[in-house]
């Protein structure tokens, strides 16, 4: 008791060095919530993005066609058959679903050509599982039957086309033959996902699937659920459902995405550069209770020399570095509460901080990006910290409490 | 007097009916197959030359081609874009670029897009020659271009066929059997590309398209001049030519 009171008379004696050192730690752990939290808001954006705009949450399509979902081939398509839209229906947490025809076109606006995805879509199904409606800049989606398109707004001003202009899309339709939708632009969009705003034209399904010669075909049907994370199991679920009547048809559910597995190994990466900061804030402890431990050579001869034993040394000097972590792990903590929680209300704006575009790095963002809540990196970056000045103090306690008293007090 | 008329009539008459069946006695496919044979190239090595207009730009390549069958080797020569070249083997596609030593097979939506730039898309270059076995061909008319009397074909392609485009319309030189203009359809009915021949010489017995010019009708001020400085045709074609290991 003697001691660890020692420890702690110690910790508030040297006022001074306890604060200074505990600071590095805590801008270390500081520094972890905040990165961590970034990285957080980053992929969850990512993964909204694709879903709100892209993918949805899950896909009914033909497993041939998902092999080759690049290419967008007019191949293994499927039939919208009401059978199969009773079973996703039916699916526990159902919201919308959306029949899509997807291909390639050449844009063309008279002069010049630009190579861009077509979506065949159905309006309103379109729009109960996308959130297309309130991203419109100018003009508005078109109606069911109208001979309409909605484009990109950045596309848009790539071609020069403005809302009421007519475009031709040429396209190549299921006998690779040539052919031309020819439609007036009934809206621009503006969305947080680069990808819909440079490269996808949406067109009514049926004017579509007419000048593809698809005979009524669609490329995939989009599910939107209630609730995102029971998608893999409603995947399954529906797909047995859909088995039952067509073997030719399978479920993916939105983590199963390429650009999802894409974000997921980013997130690989983005784990390095936080175990990076770790290690580099592992090693800013380490140098400073090792620098602690020396400057007390003296005392340590002292206090060896009244009689204390190595183990109480080494036990006094392991306490306050430890003490020095916990303080050090809850002012970053707190700083970290202060921190993330301004974060995830304010967010910032890459674009306009330093003027670069995420998209350009694949990250398919646009809008301004808010933190997330970890509680799990809270504890975990104060266990290490903690951890590692307990740690770190030991080999340097053990060095000088091994000295001989005397040559420890005249040690310079 | 009237006698004499009637009968110079009745002559002509009888001359007219012959001579329109003797015309009408050709049918489309026959048009086309002796065109073809006018055409089509067995074996052959050109020089040609390339203009690619689009506004006030224009853009020259030169070329020396060799083409045996199914099979065609391109080289570029122009300072530009000397030791590109481009290998047609059967129904695939290459294209080397010299300064990246990089070989790369032009296949999927890529062959849709105008070669070099040009007006000319791959696909148009993979065409196969026999246009009898795609399209089905009808006799629809007569026109003259440019003093010369044609007929005028239309093509329609054969359902299940893959072909690029859904009608083609030819006019062909009644006397000389070479096509002189050629349009393009898609099967909206747009017109997409048209082809002109602006100049035909006869070569080895044969009459050959030595000047053309190629528009893009849905790229405004887009058009490609194709002309072949000299060609021979049956040339001796050294092995090994048609492959990938020469494209390198």
């Amino acid at each position: 008791m003697f001691l660890t009171k020692l420890a702690f008379k110690n910790l508030v004696r040297h006022r001074n060095r306890t604060l200074i050192t505990a600071s590095i730690i805590a801008f270390a752990i500081f520094f972890y919530i905040l990165f961590d939290s970034l990285i957080g808001g980053m992929t969850e954006m990512s993964y909204e993005s694709i879903i709100n705009h892209e993918a949805g949450h899950l896909q009914v399509v033909n497993p041939k066609y998902w092999e080759e979902e690049d290419e967008l081939p007019l191949e293994n398509l499927i039939s919208v058959e009401p059978e199969l839209m009773m079973a996703i229906e039916g699916v526990e947490r159902y919201q919308a679903a959306s029949p899509e025809l997807s291909f390639v076109a050449r844009l063309n606006n008279g002069i010049n050509e630009l190579p861009v995805i077509g979506r065949g879509i159905i309006p309103g199904d379109f729009e109960a599982v996308f959130a297309l409606e309130k991203q419109f800049v100018e003009g508005r989606m078109f109606s069911h039957g109208e001979n309409k398109v909605v484009l990109g707004k950045r596309l848009a001003d790539l071609m020069q086309l403005e809302v009421g202009d007519y475009i031709i899309l040429l396209v190549k339709d299921k006998n690779e033959t040539f052919n031309t939708i020819e439609a007036e632009i009934s809206g621009l969009v503006h969305t947080g996902n680069p990808n819909v705003n440079q490269n996808i034209v949406y067109l009514p399904l049926d004017i579509v699937q007419q000048a593809l010669n698809v005979d009524g075909q669609v490329s995939k049907v989009i599910v939107r659920l209630r609730n995102k994370d029971l998608a893999m199991r409603l995947a399954k679920e529906l797909a047995n459902r859909i088995n039952a009547f067509n073997d030719q048809l399978t479920v993916y559910s939105w983590n199963e995405l390429e650009a999802v597995s894409f974000a997921g190994a980013k997130q690989m990466g983005n784990q390095l550069i936080l175990a990076i900061i770790l290690l580099i804030a592992a090693i800013a402890i380490i140098n400073t209770v090792i620098l602690a431990a020396l400057e007390r050579m003296t005392e340590i001869g002292m206090m060896k020399a009244m009689g204390l034993r190595e183990n109480e040394i080494i036990y006094t000097f392991v306490l306050e570095s430890t003490g020095i972590g916990i303080l050090g792990g809850i002012i970053g903590v707190i700083l970290g509460v202060g921190g993330v929680g301004l974060f995830s209300k304010v967010g910032i704006d890459f674009a306009a901080l330093y003027g670069f575009d995420l998209g350009s790095f694949g990250v398919p963002i646009l809008d301004r990006i808010y933190g997330v809540w970890n509680p799990k990196a809270f504890i975990e970056v104060f266990a290490f910290g903690v951890l590692v000045s307990l740690l770190s103090s030991i080999p340097p306690a053990y060095w000088a409490a091994d000295k001989d008293p005397i040559k420890a007090i005249y040690h310079r | 007097m009237r006698k004499r008329i009637g009968l110079l009539l009745g002559c002509l008459i009888i001359i007219s009916i012959f001579t329109s069946i003797s015309v009408s006695a050709m049918t489309a496919e026959e048009i086309i197959k002796k065109r073809d044979s006018n055409e089509y190239i067995k074996t052959a090595k050109a020089e040609s030359e390339m203009t690619i207009v689009s506004g006030n730009r224009r853009i020259t390549k030169t070329m020396v081609s060799y083409i045996e069958g199914d099979n065609g080797l391109t080289i570029f020569t122009n300072p530009r874009d000397r030791g590109t070249k481009f290998l047609k083997r059967d129904d695939d596609l290459w294209m080397f670029f010299p300064e990246a030593e990089d070989l790369v097979k032009i296949s999927g939506h890529m062959l849709n897009q105008g070669m070099m730039g040009s007006d000319f898309s791959y696909q148009d270059m993979m065409e196969s020659d026999k246009l009898t076995e795609l399209y089905k061909f009808e006799l629809i008319g007569e026109e003259k271009i440019e003093g010369r009397n044609c007929y005028v074909l239309e093509g329609i392609a054969i359902e299940g066929k893959k072909v690029s485009y859904y009608r083609r319309k030819s006019w062909v030189d009644k006397e000389r059997f070479v096509g002189l203009k050629e349009e393009l359809y898609a099967q909206s009915g747009r017109l997409l590309k048209a082809m002109k021949v602006n100049k035909v010489e006869e070569i080895e017995g044969r009459w050959y398209p030595m000047e053309s010019v190629m528009e893009d009708k849905l790229r405004k001020g887009s058009r490609t001049e194709f002309v072949i400085k000299s060609i021979e045709f049956n040339p001796k074609i050294p092995a090994g030519t048609f492959t990938l290991e020469n494209l390198k």
